[in-house]
């Protein structure tokens, strides 16, 4: 191979390097992206897309399923204080209430706690890109467990791509049907 | 302000006038400004090139061409941190002398016809091309005070690349020189504008020197010593702040002045315009020369985005075989050429 390449005559590589050129030249004036401009566009996202989840305080019943489950241990059952307790005369009203907590920084998306939840405790949510200032906030607390983050992509422009045989990739605008 | 100016003597004028042109117009303030426009070309034409975007979110309606204006303000509120086992002398202040002894080839290149200053107008090309050589000794020591092996490897490149690009640039600056018979560039423009520009002229040794000048500056695929997948950031590594922000500047300075010498050498300065007074003698063609220079820059950081980086040792064969026997073709070819005009 190398008795090969030092056989090549010099202008050989010369018709090499002006095809190069030409090459870049065309596409820094015709340019072929295939990234997408993401924060303005964003690619539509399959229905079953594993994203940030919340929970459903009134549907939990405290069996902590989900931090067994949980192989990242990300999930934590914390004890809270019960606002207002049950009026039942026969037992004693319960002090605490057992809740799961998440870390989304050690949580890794896989819904096994989603799936393994007997009383469906948990809304799951295509959101997935978000990103916080301080590391303390990505373990919410209650409260703010209970909410589902916002989309950031508001205003963005949802695509779908396609394959095309001139480009390789195309990302054509969603149509909604409805 | 008439009797300001006649307050200053007669004498001190010319040295004036080469402070105006080091710290203003072909030198330092028109560089930053260039800066700005090059370093966004490089990135947009790399991008495109490579199917991408690019610099776009800050100023989204130019393209981002603020994006270097962004990284400015965030180096500037860096903190600036001094290794351990650094050199603290020459690792704070070669970086400074770089931006300063990159700057100062541009005093010497002269963008219009009536160019005097207080240096002698007879070896200008000589004085730029000197002091465009200085660069690459303050680059191996700031290398080797950063105290780091990346920084180390990257100066170490830089003194092998050096040996390779600096002796055919020699010949090409040689060739330019049998070529007009004279070191005074604006004699050298004059002569050009009477026959044809030097790349018609002489193509080979233009050739040469546009070689000489990536490997100089560090541009499209000699970008050895930089090398960026492998030495992070050669000898540069170890700044922060607004420190990196001076040695990031260098090479695309050292760029400039190169390709302003380059436009007044080969491309015949402010050839096609020829006038007489303040407009026509000094501004239009300053802008010329300027912009024949941007147009070679232009050219040459678009190279990044084409090929891929060479490795060292291939660039050092090159430089001593086939770009070698180009800068003695260049030579010969200058000689006959010579003898023609």
């Amino acid at each position: 191979m190398a008795e090969k390449s030092q056989k090549k005559s010099p202008l050989s590589d010369v018709k090499g390097h002006i095809g190069a050129l030409s090459t870049g030249f065309k596409y820094l004036i015709d340019p072929h992206r295939i990234t997408l401009d993401y924060p303005a566009e964003v690619m539509e996202l399959p229905s079953n897309y594993r994203g940030f989840f919340r929970l459903i305080d009134e549907k939990c019943i405290g069996c902590s399923l989900c931090e067994i489950v949980c192989p990242s241990n990300a999930i934590v059952m914390t004890q809270l204080p019960v606002a207002q307790p049950a009026q039942d005369a026969t037992r004693p009203p319960p002090k605490f209430k057992k809740r799961p907590l998440v870390d989304w920084g050690m949580c890794i998306f896989c819904y096994f706690c989603v799936d393994v939840c007997p009383t469906e405790a948990f809304e799951p949510s295509q959101v997935h890109d978000i990103s916080y200032f301080k590391e303390s906030d990505y373990r919410p607390t209650f409260d703010a467990f209970l909410k589902l983050p916002e989309s950031p992509f508001k205003g963005s422009k949802k695509v779908v791509p396609k394959v095309d045989e001139k480009k390789g990739i195309r990302y054509e605008e969603k149509v909604n049907k409805n | 302000m008439m009797d300001f100016l006649n307050l200053i003597p007669v004498t001190w004028l010319p040295l004036l006038e080469s402070v105006f042109y080091a710290l203003v117009f072909p030198g330092f303030i028109a560089i930053l400004l260039l800066a700005f426009f090059i370093i966004w070309f490089e990135r947009k034409a790399a991008a495109r090139v490579q199917m991408r975007y690019g610099p776009l979110w800050v100023s989204k309606r130019t393209g981002g061409i603020a994006q270097l204006l962004a990284d400015m303000i965030r180096f500037s509120f860096q903190e600036f941190i001094v290794p351990e086992g650094a050199d603290l002398i020459p690792f704070v202040f070669l970086p400074g002398f770089l931006l300063a002894f990159s700057v100062l080839p541009t005093l010497f290149i002269p963008i219009g016809p009536y160019y005097s200053h207080i240096f002698p107008a007879g070896y200008t090309l000589l004085l730029s091309v000197a002091f465009t050589l200085v660069i690459p000794v303050y680059l191996v020591v700031l290398g080797w005070a950063a105290d780091n092996k990346f920084s180390f490897i990257g100066a170490l490149r830089e003194a092998y690349l050096l040996i390779s690009y600096e002796v055919p640039f020699i010949l090409a600056i040689a060739s330019a020189f049998l070529l007009y018979g004279t070191l005074n560039l604006v004699e050298v423009v004059t002569i050009q504008e009477r026959s044809l520009p030097g790349i018609i002229l002489n193509p080979v040794a233009a050739l040469v020197f546009l070689i000489a000048v990536i490997r100089a500056t560090g541009r499209g695929p000699y970008d050895i010593v930089e090398a960026d997948s492998e030495l992070v950031f050669g000898p540069y590594v170890e700044y922060s702040s607004l420190m990196f922000g001076f040695v990031m500047g260098v090479p695309y300075i050292e760029l400039y002045s190169y390709s302003l010498l380059f436009s007044v050498l080969f491309l015949g300065g402010w050839a096609p315009i020829t006038g007489v007074g303040f407009l026509g003698g000094l501004i239009i063609p300053g802008i010329v020369t300027f912009v024949k220079a941007v147009i070679v820059m232009c050219a040459l950081v678009f190279l990044r985005g084409v090929y891929p980086r060479y490795k060292l040792d291939k660039a050092v064969r090159a430089g001593w075989s086939w770009v070698f026997y180009l800068a003695l073709i260049a030579l010969l070819l200058s000689a006959f050429m010579s003898r023609v005009l």
